[in-house]
């Protein structure tokens, strides 16, 4: 406990302190600005749609990969041939460090990228888009790229949760006519509420503090269109010296995660205690 | 629970910490050195490599310890190491104001070393001491010189029988006969926002600062504002050019190294560019050559100006570990010896008039213009804080993907200029 406040607590504390100054990052000189980047906060519309693109991609990110993830993990729970292929098929991308793959993915989007010419090749020419240059697309582009790469983590723990279920809750279900839909419903998902948290808590997390894909994949643009408070936070400190006003974002930061985190944990740690 | 809830809540406020840990300085860089090794930050990748083992040659039993790196990833290790005492002997440093690496950001505290007594310091033409200077001490060993005009792929030229233009009306009727040809005349990777500004500037440098060469003066006096001056006729132009087809299509999706591709290939018939980009395009395709020529912004190319300025130079910490080594380096960086490795690797012309080193034909206008008085420093230089480049970039973006308008941009940025440093 003593290393972990020596470690984290104090120089957090530290921390904190710099958001109530306008220190550059440079200069030994600073002034006590008390609230002042708070409230500068509230009227930068940056600020403001950095903070609203931070959590449309947290959910947006959570219940797609989460959805998919489950998807996949029922699909290679099943008895085919080629389940174990498949389930390091899948998780394969998860353990690609993400600015690799935010990098290929950038290729892979850009205007005559391979995405755009697969589309040509099958005769969807119509589709082909501006992905990530299109301020409407550019912040679902990257939903697509995180989920592309993290669903199979989120399948990998499903499928321990599903094959933790007894077979003989299944044969006992299916002895007594139920189909798949409601077997899946009534029996596997509470069974599964574990998993069920520690995904969600997962995905939570990492899509309010995504940095790096965003970073490698847009740069934050074009203009603001995907800016995020991680990205903010970066540009803020290190391109305009404005380390004070970049410490409070990682503030609001903290108290967004430490929000979500912990009323996401009560919610459904109640539902795992009603399932179980 | 709880130990977990503390557990995120302490993660994420880490990130505050992270940046709070910058904050501690120290005397770490101070004295101590073997005279015998030189620490160096450089972000001259592929050139300081060749000076570095000339400098050693010519100084037996010296060792440089170096390292590179990109402009963002140096800008935001040097602000650390130098808050923490921990910087090199010897590290980039940009021209004048309006980025974090600048003369003046690092001057005004006190990090670097007063170089006004060194022998070249006096011999640095006007346009290059103001932007080495600050509060009238040299304080940058800048090397050399760069411009931003329109630069042509010679062969693509040849194959579609077109010629450079000569004015704006020629522009325009250039880039409606290139695409009708289907090679559009640009290439243009504003997915990198730092590019978004070459364009603008190549067109600011005629429209503004010919008609007007006290326009910064004016600005910084408070007489002169971006959203009623001629950068308005700037902006304009830039979106005609967009709207009359000169750059290939999405140029928001097109990064920086997709658009040399593009150039390099023959799939644009040039690109509007720094000539530093002439070494990177020949990388991409050795057979290729180029010609730079101002970017036509009137039908009077008697009016034209180019942007043109020193690039980034070298800079000595001032508590250096080895201040005598420091000095020698930037002394020989600075000695037509050195100039000569560099500008030639580097493609840019040396900013001391006397250093003998060949100038390549292809950038051969462009010494014209700065031999002539008729180039004008990158604008961002003389801007009094990084945030005005800032909202200019992002600017552009958003004015390409009709999420804002020129006039809205320009009273943003006349906002953040008048926000002072």
């Amino acid at each position: 406990m003593l290393l972990f406040a020596f470690v984290v607590l104090v120089p957090s504390a530290r921390g904190v302190y710099y958001a109530f100054t306008d220190w550059d990052g440079l200069s030994p000189d600073f002034s006590w600005v008390g609230f002042g980047n708070f409230t500068d906060m509230a009227v930068d519309p940056n600020a403001r749609q950095a903070i609203w693109h931070t959590l449309v991609l947290a959910v947006a990110i959570t219940i797609i990969q989460n959805g998919v993830g489950l998807l996949l993990a029922l699909g290679v729970n099943t008895m085919i041939k080629s389940r174990n292929v498949l389930r390091v098929f899948l998780f394969a991308p998860a353990v690609i460090t993400p600015i690799v793959t935010a990098y290929l993915w950038r290729n892979l989007l850009g205007p005559d990228g391979a995405v755009n010419s697969l589309l040509g090749t099958v005769g969807l020419g119509s589709w082909r888009q501006d992905w990530l240059g299109d301020p409407q697309l550019a912040l679902w582009a990257i939903v697509g790229v995180i989920v592309w790469q993290f669903a199979g983590y989120s399948m990998v723990i499903f499928l321990a949760g599903l094959q933790s279920v007894p077979k003989e809750i299944y044969e006992a279900a299916a002895i007594d006519g139920t189909g798949p839909v409601r077997r899946f419903w009534w029996v596997v998902r509470p069974l599964l509420a574990p998993a069920f948290t520690i995904n969600l808590m997962l995905s939570i997390i990492g899509g309010i503090k995504l940095f790096d894909q965003v970073y490698a994949l847009t740069g934050g643009g074009p203009g603001h269109a995907t800016d995020t408070i991680s990205t903010l936070i970066y540009k803020e400190a290190f391109t305009l010296g404005e380390f004070g006003y970049s410490i409070a974002l990682a503030v609001v930061l903290t108290v967004i995660v430490a929000v979500a985190s912990t009323s996401q944990y009560f919610v459904l740690s109640r539902n795992e205690r009603a399932a179980s | 629970m709880k130990i977990r809830t503390l557990a995120a809540v302490a993660a994420a406020v880490t990130v505050a910490s992270l940046l709070a840990a910058c904050s501690s300085g120290t005397n770490a860089g101070s004295g101590g050195g073997d005279g015998k090794t030189l620490t160096l930050a450089s972000v001259d990748q592929g050139s300081i490599e060749d000076v570095v083992k000339a400098f050693e040659a010519a100084n037996p039993g010296v060792k440089v310890n170096f390292t590179t790196s990109g402009a963002d990833q140096y800008q935001q290790q040097i602000r650390t190491q130098l808050a923490s005492g921990t910087a090199p002997d010897v590290m980039t440093v940009w021209p004048g104001n309006g980025n974090p690496g600048a003369t003046y950001v690092l001057a005004k505290p006190g990090y670097l070393l007063d170089l006004s007594d060194q022998p070249w310091a006096a011999k640095l033409p006007d346009a290059v001491r103001r932007v080495a200077q600050y509060e009238g001490r040299t304080y940058n060993a800048l090397f050399g010189l760069n411009g931003i005009g329109a630069l042509y792929n010679e062969q693509a030229m040849q194959k579609v029988g077109l010629q450079p233009p000569g004015t704006w009306t020629d522009l325009l009727a250039f880039c409606k006969a290139a695409t009708a040809k289907g090679t559009p005349a640009f290439a243009l990777g504003i997915q990198d926002n730092w590019v978004t500004q070459l364009v603008l500037y190549a067109l600011v440098a005629t429209t503004v600062h010919a008609a007007d060469r006290d326009f910064d003066t004016k600005m910084q006096a408070g007489q002169a504002s971006f959203a009623n001056s001629p950068w308005t006729t700037a902006m304009a132009k830039y979106q005609e050019m967009n709207a009359s087809g000169c750059f290939q299509r999405n140029p928001l999706g097109t990064s920086y190294e997709a658009s040399q591709e593009l150039a390099a290939t023959g799939k644009t018939l040039g690109i509007i560019q720094g000539n530093w980009v002439v070494a990177l395009l020949k990388g991409k395709n050795p057979a290729s050559t180029y010609v730079l020529k101002p970017l036509p912004a009137t039908d009077d190319p008697a009016s034209f100006f180019m942007p043109a300025a020193a690039g980034a130079g070298y800079g000595v910490n001032a508590k250096a570990k080895n201040k005598d080594l420091a000095l020698k380096f930037v002394n020989f960086v600075m000695s037509p010896e050195g100039m000569k490795v560099f500008n030639g690797k580097q493609g840019s012309l040396p900013s001391l008039p006397d250093s003998g080193s060949a100038v390549d034909p292809g950038i051969a206008e462009l010494n014209t213009f700065i031999q002539g008085n008729r180039t004008v420093p990158f604008m961002d230089q003389l801007w009094p804080n990084a945030k005005v480049q800032q909202t200019m970039l992002s600017g552009l973006q958003e004015i390409f993907s009709n999420q804002s308008t020129a006039d809205k941009v320009l009273a943003a940025m006349d906002a953040d200029y008048r926000s002072g440093s």
